[in-house]
């Protein structure tokens, strides 16, 4: 059977023009993404090979802005990628498949009725007017999570909408904005969810992930669950409560800050303190210009972005922290160290620092006060006249004595 | 209040000691992170900053924890003015005769009261500020590691992280324990000293001042 | 009369549904309907302005970098900051390549496929299409293995995102040699999309999304290696631009005529203006700000020239407001086309419906030409009106410019676009070059005001984008932002008018109401 398998990918591989050395390589990227030995390598591509057939998947979008589906156009080695991406057979994703209408819809129910697929979900799930704020065919986008991912073996969330409704969630949240993982706790669908935030998604992380449910577990997705090393991140949902992610921990294990390449100059006090600045110029840290790094966890700075071109502080800009949860409301304002808090709306957003200086000076001032006020009861310097001794003052003096 | 003696019985020489430690190490505490929340000056100082914030935390948790066992072993005076002499903790805990006095003391400091208030070697008030400071300086290393790379991984921070909702938050209690510190450290240092400065003299040069008309 | 319906409507950003009144083959009546809310201008109240920059650019994962620079300028309208001139050159570095990815992207991966079929292409022949490619001009690749390799994709049964579709509906009228060579670009196509966001993440980090133009300029600092990253990229997208892009419009086009006699749309075409030129006027931009509705001339046109009806889409706030005094309330009724039916709102200016994208700005542009307004200095780059009149003779029409108002007008304007846009491109990476040479070192202008309103008009690739905000005492007050979509897909206003895609749509013919290929193209052709 697996000898089959590697015979049908051998020829594919040959027929679209890729060397087994290009395709060594690749699984050797797909390693180390994943956090494993590149020495994996060989038996990811095994993996590869062994599977016998394309793996039908149903990439959806929900409350999306299309970004991450744009991101994965941006993945490496397109040729390479396209198998991975060929391998998996996508039956049904918006931005890309050639049917319209009524021919896409088929698509889903015909990939529903024969299961053993995975869905892929990008954006955020839209529960806002009775779950009317995201219409697909007339249906409700939760309808169609909810019909897709009851018989899924596995849905890969992918991007900070998926996760946890992203922006989109932000205070104060109009259009009942949640993720994957709560909504599905919600309908009680226990289909094991994959968590991949940071906005949009790295597409090298759903690579690593469709890579690890083919090679560490042979599409068995309690396999998979089982023996990848995950992190669970929590968080509460203002409407569905409690959630647990679970996430891939060699992607989310390690804060930006420790990976990052500017670290250096963090442990050397030296700052960049205007954007566009000589400072700049020599890569300089951002965490004066409100850098969130240090409290968010992804391997940015490892991974890189766009064939690994890049990523946002190279370029110079304060890391905004998209990969952690609820993001916009837990780091913005993004140029500041700590992010508001929600105050309501007699007070709106607030700095902590400004909280900070403005009890520690009323209670400055209020001293200062209590300080005139003393003086003026003339208490200063003897102090006041002592009150008559009680009872119980009595009873402790005669059990231990004192200066009577 | 003002007119009684401060003997070095109210002080032990080991308290003064704990005492200056805790001092030490809370200026640098402040001093550092502030520093490490917002490098107000550039000079290759954060390694320091981080290096110091660290090292005076667990100096300020070892002492901390030496000075709730002394408090067992170690006798101060139990009256303001006396050399009388019982086990230091039943003078640091609220005791049942405290509670009685507890409104009384607000009172007095908001001037609703004349006369000020017999209590033991501290107030009703200040036994509270004190013993509030010990889950206070817990809360400060907890929250401190729980955003210190080598431990926020770990189950017990990682599970605090998630319930106050990120490290980001983490990072904002943290940063208002060190407020709550500074309001103490004003009010404590205001209300030791606003009748005189007889208690800074026995506490940092452990110099007793004697009551009036002895010398 | 039928009733033909698409929704979804693939291919496209967004959530969209497009329903047809057909009788005898012929569009009478339509109605467009975005179908996602989700409330952005509601989430950026009470938060500071640099946080807009960053994350209102996220209500698009096509266009960006076009939002965040529409909010960006909007903030530095408010508070009256002027960008240095080296933060100009690297937005408008920046905006370009976004435009090439887009463009390039649309025609091959979201456009092609309603006139090309890959599954067709297994029947070439590979002799013939070596021949044809010479003849088109167009660049060569190796047909023999991507017919293989076609070939051993549908003979594995699962045709994954090509599953599904009439490929068989008599609208698919190129030769198979022409669909083998359109396949083989749409691989490279992949590619050179690619290669675009690459300079996108070399300025800003990453795409989508990219991190560098905050208010008062960027973040970014070119170095000579970067610099020279992002020359080179630009120099491979001419290169196929001039090879593959521009000869493969051309080469199809002959076979679809019949698509220059509908699809024209309202007629009038909107433009802000984009790419910013040394004097920031933005009637100066080398795509300049105008509104055309109908012969050869362009009117002045701002923010205030703007209102929103919201009759028939599904919110309850007030109808006919200009965005700088915007409500955004949602209230969902149902879907009725008599009534209520879509989530965008009806965007209007000077109180008609205005198409807007490349089409408009090359009329635009096109209309300023005529008038004797020099876009560009540098005589080597290929100017729009130069452009379109090299296409109309290829294609036989030539001085007949009002062929361009048609569904293969519009095109044909976005891929001639791209030919002007990627060599502005490579002149402002050597204008950006002599100025750093020349000692100029600043990229950005820290803000002194902390109050005041402002709008940022600016052109995404798929067309114009506004943001309006208000702050008061550095947090925002009022944000609205009126997306090229929001035009385009606009639903009926007021008084009843259609917009611009339901104009577009109303007298195209449709051969099979249950496979509406014309309307697909149609849709597709705005690039919603």
């Amino acid at each position: 059977m697996a000898h089959e398998g590697h015979n049908a990918l051998h020829d594919l591989l040959t027929v679209r023009g890729v060397t087994r050395r290009d395709f060594l390589k690749y699984c050797g990227s797909i390693a180390a993404a994943l956090g494993m030995s590149e020495t994996m390598a060989p038996q990811i591509a095994a993996a590869l090979e062994g599977a016998p057939k394309l793996m039908p998947t149903l990439w959806l979008n929900g409350g999306s802005c299309t970004g991450c589906t744009e991101s994965i156009a941006q993945v490496d080695s397109p040729d390479v990628a396209t198998i991975v991406l060929d391998y998996l057979s996508t039956n049904y994703f918006e931005t890309i498949m050639a049917a319209a209408g009524e021919q896409a819809e088929k698509q889903i129910e015909e990939t529903i009725a024969e299961g053993g697929y995975i869905v892929i979900y990008e954006g955020s799930v839209m529960t806002g007017q009775d779950g009317n704020t995201l219409l697909v065919a007339g249906k409700k986008g939760t309808e169609i999570l909810s019909e897709a991912a009851r018989g899924a073996a596995a849905v890969i969330a992918v991007g900070s909408c998926a996760v946890d409704g992203g922006w989109v969630y932000g205070y104060p949240n109009p259009a009942e904005a949640t993720g994957v993982q709560a909504w599905l706790n919600h309908e009680g669908i226990t289909t094991p969810v994959v968590n991949l935030p940071t906005c949009p998604v790295n597409p090298e992380w759903i690579v690593a992930m469709v890579v690890q449910l083919l090679l560490v577990a042979d599409r068995d997705v309690a396999a998979f669950v089982e023996k990848t090393e995950w992190v669970t991140r929590s968080y509460t949902d203002r409407k569905y409560g409690a959630v647990d992610l679970l996430m891939p921990k060699g992607i989310f294990g390690q804060s930006i800050h420790d990976n990052c390449p500017r670290r250096g100059h963090f442990e050397n006090g030296e700052f960049v303190t205007e954007f566009g600045s000589k400072e700049e110029a020599m890569g300089y840290c951002l965490y004066k210009v409100g850098c969130k790094g240090p409290q968010t966890f992804t391997n940015c700075p490892v991974v890189r972005w766009n064939r690994r071109t890049s990523w946002c502080v190279e370029a110079g800009s304060p890391c905004i922290g998209c990969g952690g949860l609820n993001w916009v409301d837990n780091n913005s304002p993004f140029f500041h160290r700590l992010a508001d808090m929600q105050m309501g709306d007699a007070l709106g957003n607030v700095q902590p620092g400004s909280v900070g200086a403005v009890v520690g000076g009323v209670a400055a001032a209020a001293l200062v006060a209590h300080g005139l006020g003393m003086k003026a009861a003339g208490r200063v310097g003897d102090g006041p006249p002592m009150e008559e001794m009680k009872k119980y003052d009595r009873k402790r003096l005669a059990k231990k004595g004192g200066d009577k | 209040m003002g007119s009684h003696a401060h003997y070095r019985e109210a002080h032990p020489l080991v308290f003064v000691i704990t005492h200056y430690i805790n001092l030490i190490c809370m200026i640098m505490l402040a001093f550092s992170g502030f520093y490490i929340h917002f490098p107000f000056f550039s000079a290759g100082f954060m390694g320091v900053a981080r290096g110091m914030h660290f090292v005076a935390m667990y100096v300020i948790l070892i002492t901390l924890v030496f000075r709730i066992i002394a408090a067992f072993f170690v006798k101060t005076a139990t009256q303001l003015g006396s050399r009388e002499v019982d086990t230091d903790i039943k003078n640091w805990l609220p005791q049942a005769e405290n509670k009685h006095q507890l409104f009384e003391t607000v009172k007095y400091y908001l001037f609703f009261r004349k006369e000020g208030v017999i209590s033991g070697k501290y107030g009703s008030l200040q036994k509270i500020a004190y013993l509030a400071t010990i889950p206070l300086t817990f809360i400060q290393a907890y929250t401190g590691f729980a955003i210190y790379a080598p431990f926020m991984n770990a189950g017990i921070f990682a599970s605090g992280i998630d319930m106050v909702g990120g490290p980001m938050n983490m990072r904002i209690i943290h940063y208002f324990g060190m407020w709550v510190f500074i309001l103490f450290t004003m009010v404590h240092a205001y209300l030791a000293n606003i009748y005189n400065f007889a208690p800074s003299k026995i506490i940092f040069l452990w110099k007793e001042t004697l009551p009036e008309g002895k010398h | 009369m039928a009733r033909a319906v698409i929704d979804p409507v693939t291919r496209i950003e967004g959530h969209l549904r497009v329903e047809c009144e057909v009788t005898d083959g012929v569009v009478k009546d339509a109605w467009v309907s975005g179908t996602l809310y989700r409330g952005m201008e509601t989430v950026m109240l009470d938060r500071q302005p640099e946080d807009a920059f960053y994350v209102t650019q996220r209500i698009c994962g096509v266009c960006p970098i076009s939002h965040s620079h529409a909010s960006s300028m909007s903030t530095e309208a408010a508070l009256g900051i002027e960008i240095p001139n080296n933060a100009r050159l690297i937005r408008n570095l920046l905006e370009a390549a976004q435009f090439l990815h887009s463009h390039i992207l649309w025609f091959y991966t979201l456009a092609a496929l309603d006139f090309v079929s890959p599954i067709n292409a297994l029947s070439a022949n590979i002799a013939d299409t070596y021949a044809l490619a010479q003849a088109a001009g167009t660049r060569v690749a190796d047909f023999g293995a991507i017919a293989k390799r076609l070939t051993a994709f549908a003979e594995n049964g699962q045709l994954s995102f090509l599953g599904g579709h009439y490929w068989d509906h008599p609208g698919y009228v190129l030769p198979p040699e022409l669909d083998l060579i359109a396949t083989a670009h749409y691989l490279e196509a992949l590619e050179m999309q690619a290669v675009a966001n690459e300079v996108v993440a070399v300025i800003g980090g990453k795409f989508p999304h990219p991190m560098t133009s905050v208010p008062g300029g960027t973040a970014f600092v070119p170095t000579e290696q970067k610099l020279d990253d992002i020359l080179f990229r630009f120099t491979r997208l001419k290169d196929f631009i001039d090879t593959a892009l521009i000869p493969d419009t051309l080469a199809i086009a002959p076979f679809i005529l019949e698509t220059t006699t509908y699809g024209g749309g309202c007629g009038n075409f909107l433009s802000w203006g984009v790419f910013d030129s040394a004097d920031r006027d933005p009637y100066n931009r080398f795509l300049p700000r105008g509104f055309v509705t109908g012969g050869l001339t362009a009117e002045e046109v701002g923010p205030d020239d703007v209102t929103e009806y919201v009759e028939h889409s599904w919110y309850d706030s007030a109808s006919g407001l200009n965005p700088a005094k915007g409500e955004t309330s949602v209230n969902f009724d149902e879907y009725n086309v008599d009534n209520k039916y879509s989530y965008g709102k009806a965007a209007r200016c000077k109180e008609k419906p205005a198409e807007v994208g490349p089409l408009a700005r090359m009329v635009a542009a096109y209309v300023y030409e005529a008038g004797g307004k020099t876009l560009v200095e540098d005589t080597s780059v290929r100017t729009p009106k130069a452009l379109i009149d090299l296409t109309l003779e290829a294609l036989g029409v030539a001085g007949k410019p009002e062929v361009l108002v048609s569904l293969l007008g519009r095109i044909a304007a976005r891929n001639l676009e791209a030919a002007y846009v990627v060599d502005l491109a490579l002149m402002w990476v050597n204008e950006l070059v002599g100025a750093i040479k020349g000692g100029d070192s600043s990229y950005f202008k820290a803000r002194e005001s902390f109050d005041g309103q402002g709008a940022g008009l600016w052109e995404a690739p798929r067309g114009s984008v506004g943001h309006w905000i208000d702050i008061k005492n550095n947090k925002i007050q009022g944000y609205q932002v009126v997306a090229p979509t929001t035009w385009d897909i606009a639903p009926r206003d007021a008084a009843g008018v259609a917009g611009p895609m339901e104009q577009a749509l109303i007298g195209a013919p449709v051969f099979d109401v249950e496979r509406p290929l014309e309307m697909l193209r149609i849709a597709h052709s705005f690039d919603p």
